[in-house]
């Protein structure tokens, strides 16, 4: 029931009983900043903006040693070596594990962004003709002596392709 | 001596790991009004949108890079190998053991986003018959690979294979193999395979238009039970399609999904025309258009000779205005 604040003295005592008033929970500068964040653009748009700048830090690491090492991946088995087709028969660990995350994603984004998916299916038509070869020449009596490096040269394609979907994943999030 | 694979994987794989590692730390940060730098709290929303737009470029163009290196390394490979073995002019994507199975061709690896990973094909399947023929035998992996050589690319291939003991069957869509790509663009003209996807998979100046498959609701509001919704045209676009427009088919050929068309548009070159057939505000029209000169990694326009005159460097002709 409230009081009758009609009555004399009512409200002085009302007012008196009221606790103390507690400190401000952060001065008013805090409260401009915080007032100027509401303002800003959305911080999904800022922490995309700050990934997608890492993404492309990490990328363009990846394309320089790409640059520096073109063959560094691929070099021809020595003659007379018997044990590489064994050798190539199981694919790296790793490879199976970027294989996994490859075959876990959607097969596209929702919104396709020719621009950038143009990246994915060049480097998913060259993996598949790779494989294509591969299956081609490990038929023959006598394998090509490119056989060993072309199976590897998958395996950096694979890792290829993982960075590109990421990246693009990446890109489709920050929209 | 060993290969030394590890040269380049290693710079390759802890960028890599430096990458997914820090970001959840940026995501917290972004999340944090306290990590907010004091620079960027002055932002307006335009400067961190256009930002934004030019970081996303910039991914773009470095995940371009790293696919258009490894395309062409890659590239060099098979240009190598290409005289040495028989391939056929369509793919369906597996990789096949060589070693003779007692049922069939067993599937070693899957390509990512081939053929016949979309029809839901895996790796450890057995192949026991490819459009009916068995390749059950002492060489099942030469038959399936013998059967693929007179199989035309765009062709549907009914794959039977055995899973767990079980019979399975897929249909699975042809896709051009290297030969065949070499042979319809004139190789010897061109160069290389690896120069081949070098110079002209990347630089199509297509970069801004944005795709979405159709579902059937989506469909049944812009009229349409098959195609792909344009739903960025993007500024100057060469097809000049719009936004909205439906991509019923380009050069007869019926996209299917978003990385379907892509592919598609993929396979243009620079000069080369394009005829779109598209649903416009439910009314079907035909476009044509030349592809310009290819641009470069930044988007801009290459030339290799002098300017041509100053005449648009695309035509776009629309003919047709009725439902077909």
């Amino acid at each position: 029931m409230q009081p009758d604040l009609d009555q004399p003295g009512s409200l002085a005592r009302v007012l008196r009983e009221l606790p103390a008033a507690g400190a401000p929970p952060y001065p008013f500068a805090e409260f401009q900043r915080r007032a100027r964040e509401r303002t800003r653009p959305s911080r999904s748009l800022a922490g995309g903006r700050w990934l997608a700048a890492a993404a492309v830090g990490a990328l363009a690491v990846v394309a320089l040693s790409l640059r520096l090492h073109p063959h560094a991946s691929v070099r021809e088995p020595p003659l007379g070596d018997t044990a590489p087709l064994a050798r190539a028969a199981s694919p790296a660990p790793h490879a199976e594990i970027m294989e996994r995350w490859l075959a876990s994603l959607p097969r596209e984004p929702g919104v396709v962004h020719v621009g950038t998916h143009q990246a994915v299916t060049g480097l998913e038509d060259r993996i598949a003709q790779v494989d294509d070869l591969l299956s081609a020449a490990g038929t023959q009596r006598q394998p090509p002596p490119q056989f060993v490096a072309l199976q590897q040269e998958r395996t950096r394609l694979i890792g290829a392709l993982v960075q590109v979907r990421y990246a693009e994943t990446l890109a489709d999030e920050s929209r | 001596m060993k290969p030394n694979r590890l040269t380049v994987s290693w710079p390759v794989l802890l960028a890599f790991g430096a990458l997914l590692a820090s970001a959840p730390a940026l995501r917290l940060a972004a999340d944090t009004p306290a990590a907010v730098p004091d620079a960027a709290r002055t932002d307006s929303s335009g400067d961190a949108e256009a930002q934004l737009a030019a970081a996303r470029r910039q991914l773009e163009q470095a995940a371009h890079e790293v696919a258009r290196l490894s395309e062409q390394i890659s590239g060099e490979l098979i240009d190598q190998m290409m005289p040495l073995v028989e391939t056929g002019h369509a793919i369906i994507g597996v990789q096949l053991d060589p070693a003779a199975g007692p049922s069939g061709a067993r599937v070693r690896e899957v390509s990512p986003g081939g053929p016949a990973a979309e029809a839901g094909i895996h790796a450890g399947d057995v192949i026991v018959a490819v459009n009916g023929q068995p390749v059950t035998g002492t060489a099942p992996a030469r038959q399936v690979v013998k059967i693929m050589r007179d199989v035309k690319p765009d062709s549907r291939v009914t794959v039977r294979v055995l899973r767990d003991g079980k019979p399975r069957e897929f249909v699975v869509t042809a896709r051009a193999g290297p030969e065949f790509f070499a042979a319809l663009h004139g190789m010897p003209e061109l160069g290389s395979l690896a120069q081949l996807h070098g110079d002209f998979m990347f630089h199509r100046p297509l970069g801004e238009l944005e795709l979405v498959t159709l579902s059937p609701r989506l469909g049944s509001y812009f009229g349409s039970d098959k195609g792909v919704l344009v739903v960025r045209a993007g500024s100057e676009g060469p097809l000049k399609l719009e936004d909205g427009d439906v991509i019923l088919a380009i050069d007869g050929r019926e996209p299917t999904s978003g990385s379907h068309a892509t592919r598609i548009l993929g396979s243009y070159q620079p000069g080369e025309k394009v005829s779109l057939r598209i649903l416009r505000q439910h009314k079907t029209l035909d476009l044509e258009s030349v592809l310009p000169e290819r641009a470069d990694h930044t988007g801009m326009m290459q030339r290799d000779g002098p300017l041509p005159e100053p005449a648009s460097p695309h035509r776009t002709v629309i003919f047709g205005n009725g439902d077909i």
